[in-house]
């Protein structure tokens, strides 16, 4: 697919202050900005630094152009979070605000994040706050929709949760987004900001360097955490070597934008103010170890080696690496190993910029992203601060300050726990490059092409767990016509997993590993992605964690919990258990957390007809779910499902068609029949609709359900499936295989011999096509 | 001396949830880390809290944690020699 994708705008927030500017002047300077902990309580070990982001952010969020009064809001970020808006939500929304200048709302907001509202939330928790109103925007996914919101996106408010990786995984997701024609301009980045969880957490793991990291440095001792936000705006054009648009993609944008008439859109030319061109990204796991990354660095290697392919380029061809580079001993050398393995002897010049701003997690993808760019159009190398003598596992001896150089390609690491990687390639625009579409009459290269040239997933194989039991009691209480919703014993969830293997593990990996186990074991060969929606994340690492630093006056946690308390350390999990070194990415957004990352698989699973697992899954914590989750109210109910999938092949076809943010019930059911094209496909396509209406949104939900009903005309079965399958975020991976079950059955009274869809109708709404 | 070895074996066990082992599977004088029990890095990191927080002790860098981790007597003979009378 010919279509290329250009960085159009740019925000930053981060410890050198706010704005992309303020981030130049200190790389150009070398300034270091680490100082330390100011903006909440220490232990007894001190203050260690960190990179806080300079109080006078907030300003500039107020001021800017939209005002963020008239909502009745306290300001927002106040120091350690005490404000009614999360510091990171703040800080996301002066980054997206910076990026997109004033200019039109994207089609869509990609980002990453690891903690999203807890900078508020373990302030509310450890003052004992019980009113679940409060953690409105606990969840990881509302920094995404918040700004979506706030910047006037209509279409898809999507997250990533890849731990330090999460942001160029971000935009790994929306350039193949762009690529596949489901957008056009996409808002994309990461946002952390400071908070006792991964202060206290890194701090427990001994991973912080007491004098400031020193990145690369042979007596380097660790890194520095640090916050902030990286935005850039993508925006498709068109390749000079090809047409614009590939057929019969399928937007999941929202109304009025790429695509909603059934048509792609019409790809403009290289857009002026483009600023670089995103050339390309790869993704890898290390399917090591949950925080360690692999000695020899062969995830790090996979990843650059992928991201390089997808760009059309050559190692030879990169001026300069952004390196990953925290400034820990193992990180730093397994990032050493794999250099040196791709780039031979020399290479080109290389730093990490952590010295100077820190590691601001989720952020640091996005933010280097944004550093890449800054190389590009003012032709200099970034410093890497805070080395003083240089360990000789780097050939090349990084940039010590910063100097003028021609720069046109510039490789971007980003790793993280779980073994989650992620390389991005930037280039100069006005740079002739060839890009993965240009070459052989436009057929993309296979390495790096998405699976959406080969059609629908397909389904090998699929799991599920409920209260009632896993796949096989669940699926005969729901032909019993029971109600499956409840919490199933743990003895029960893993009776078929070894138990010395689980002893470090809660209910969430549990859950997830069991369903990865049965899925593969039915599915009989070996998957390399590893896809997992989860609406909360590992709720009872989280609450352990919190609770014994709580109680302990912050001096003592649990690493481990620390380490498992990280969302998509249960996706690492499964990669470590099946040795699935492909893309490894986790989504996590409320009730739309399984659709997130069935979207994600169609867009980066590779078309080599490989398999991969697509997971969801949500644990009932008895604390937290009540206070995070407003549909957790009519009790208790956790779960999840697995499928095994593969890009073309044979067996049920599953792939999202549409996913938006609700508007009101009439456009949203128009919207909806209108993405299932129309009443005459949905009749002949749908012997069933399967509707999640989450339990706080029913009102609204069942309106646009009656509306859709009544707009096609449908007159096939209808299953309202939350009260039968238990009201929990990722409950829709359930009713997906229940659905795929029942389409694979020829005697399915549901299926009628046709395919099911399954309408999610909450704050997001989505469309879902399981078809024989 | 003993003493302090065994109650070691039995705060390991239950820090790292070894549910299915006895103190006396542990040999005082077998390596911890990497051997038969599939103790790792994380795991070392928890013994650390472990330590610091039941007897005062810390242990703040790797290389010192490699050597005070090599057995439960090291471990012990390390909390002997450096606990707080």
């Amino acid at each position: 697919m010919p279509v290329r994708v250009f960085v159009v705008g740019m925000g930053a927030v981060t410890p050198a202050g706010c704005g992309v500017p303020a981030l130049l002047e200190t790389l150009q300077a070398g300034r270091r900005r680490l100082q330390p902990l100011t903006l909440f309580e220490a232990n007894s070990k001190g203050a260690m630094p960190v990179g806080e982001v300079p109080g006078d952010w907030c300003g500039t969020v107020c001021r800017g152009p939209v005002s963020c009064d008239g909502e009745g809001e306290d300001l927002p970020g106040a120091p350690g979070g005490g404000g009614s808006i999360p510091r990171t939500h703040a800080m996301a929304l002066a980054a997206a605000r910076e990026a997109l200048g004033g200019g039109e709302a994207p089609d869509a907001v990609v980002l990453g994040g690891t903690t999203g509202g807890m900078g508020l939330s373990e302030v509310l928790l450890r003052a004992g706050k019980e009113d679940p109103g409060l953690f409105r925007l606990h969840g990881t996914g509302t920094v995404a929709d918040y700004v979506a919101q706030r910047v006037g996106c209509t279409g898809p408010a999507i997250t990533v949760s890849t731990a330090c990786s999460s942001g160029a995984v971000a935009l790994k997701l929306a350039m193949e987004m762009i690529r596949s024609g489901r957008a056009r301009r996409v808002l994309a980045g990461g946002a952390d900001c400071l908070c006792r969880l991964t202060y206290f957490g890194f701090s427990m793991l001994q991973l912080i360097d007491p004098e400031g990291t020193r990145p690369l440095d042979r007596n380097r001792n660790g890194m520095t955490v640090a916050e902030g936000a990286g935005m850039l705006l993508l925006e498709g054009g068109l390749s000079d070597c090809g047409s614009p648009m590939a057929e019969g993609s399928s937007p999941v944008g929202g109304r009025g934008q790429a695509g909603s008439g059934g048509e792609p859109f019409a790809a403009s030319d290289v857009p002026a103010c483009a600023l670089a061109e995103l050339l390309g990204a790869g993704l890898s796991c290390d399917a090591h170890h949950p925080s360690a990354p692999h000695p020899e660095g062969a995830g790090a290697l996979a990843a650059m080696s992928s991201a390089l392919a997808d760009a059309g380029l050559a190692a030879a061809q990169v001026d300069y690496i952004n390196l990953h580079g925290t400034g820990t001993r193992d990180n730093d050398a397994a990032e050493a190993r794999a250099i040196a393995a791709l780039f031979g002897p020399g290479g080109p010049p290389l730093s990490s910029t952590k010295g100077a701003v820190g590691h601001s997690l989720a952020a640091a993808g996005a933010v280097e992203a944004v550093v890449s760019v800054l190389a590009l159009r003012h032709g200099f190398l970034p410093p890497n601060v805070g080395l003083a003598e240089r360990d000789p596992l780097f050939e090349v001896d990084p940039v010590r300050r910063a100097r003028a150089a021609p720069v046109a390609r510039v490789l971007s690491n980003s790793f993280g726990f779980g073994g989650n990687n992620a390389s991005v390639v930037l280039g100069a625009c006005g740079e002739h490059v060839v890009g993965p579409g240009c070459d052989k009459g436009g057929a993309r290269a296979t390495a790096a092409g998405s699976v959406d040239a080969c059609g629908p997933l397909r389904v090998v194989a699929s799991s599920c767990i409920t209260g009632a039991g896993h796949a096989d009691e669940t699926l005969a209480a729901l032909e019993a016509g029971r109600s499956v919703a409840g919490v199933l014993p743990e003895e029960v969830v893993t009776r078929e997993l070894p138990a010395r293997s689980l002893r470090r593990m809660k209910r969430l990996p549990r859950l997830t590993l069991a369903l990865a186990d049965a899925a593969i074991k039915a599915g009989g060969r070996p998957v390399s992605g590893v896809y997992l929606g989860t609406g909360w994340g590992p709720l009872s690492e989280t609450w352990e964690f919190l609770d014994k630093l709580f109680g302990s006056n912050l001096e003592f946690s649990s690493p481990t919990d620390f380490v498992g308390s990280v969302h998509n350390a249960v996706a690492g999990q499964v990669a470590i258990w099946h040795k699935a070194t492909g893309p490894n990415i986790t989504a996590t957004s409320g009730d739309v957390s399984f659709e997130q990352a069935l979207l994600a698989a169609q867009l980066t699973m590779p078309c080599d007809g490989s398999a991969s697992c697509l997971l969801a899954a949500d644990e009932a914590h008895a604390r937290l779910s009540p206070l995070f989750d407003p549909s957790a109210t009519a009790g208790l109910a956790d779960g999840g499902a697995g499928l095994v999938v593969t890009g073309g092949g044979k067996g049920p076809g599953i792939g999202l068609t549409r996913l938006a943010r609700a508007s009101d019930p009439a456009s949203c059911a128009a919207d909806l029949v209108e993405a299932a094209g129309g009443p005459e496909r949905i009749a002949t396509r749908f012997g069933a609709v399967f509707a999640g209406i989450p339990a706080a949104r029913r009102e609204q939900g069942k309106a646009i359900l009656d509306r859709f009903l009544a707009n096609s005309g449908f007159s096939g079965a209808v299953v309202d499936y939350r009260p039968i399958l238990g009201e929990f975020a990722s409950v829709c991976a359930v009713a997906c295989a229940w659905a795929v079950n029942e389409v694979s059955n020829p005697s399915s009274r549901l299926a009628s011999g046709k395919g099911i869809a399954l309408l999610g109708l909450g704050e997001s709404v989505s469309l879902l096509e399981v078809l024989p | 001396m003993e003493n302090l070895e065994h109650e070691l074996k039995v705060k390991i066990i239950e820090t790292l949830d070894l549910s299915d082992l006895k103190p006396e599977d542990i040999d005082s004088e077998a390596r911890l880390v990497g051997g038969e029990f599939g103790i790792d890095s994380i795991d070392v990191l928890e013994l650390v809290i472990m330590v610091e927080q039941g007897y005062g002790v810390t242990i703040d860098s790797k290389e010192v944690g490699e050597k005070v981790f090599a057995s439960v007597r090291a471990l012990a003979g390390h909390i002997r020699a450096n606990r707080a009378s």
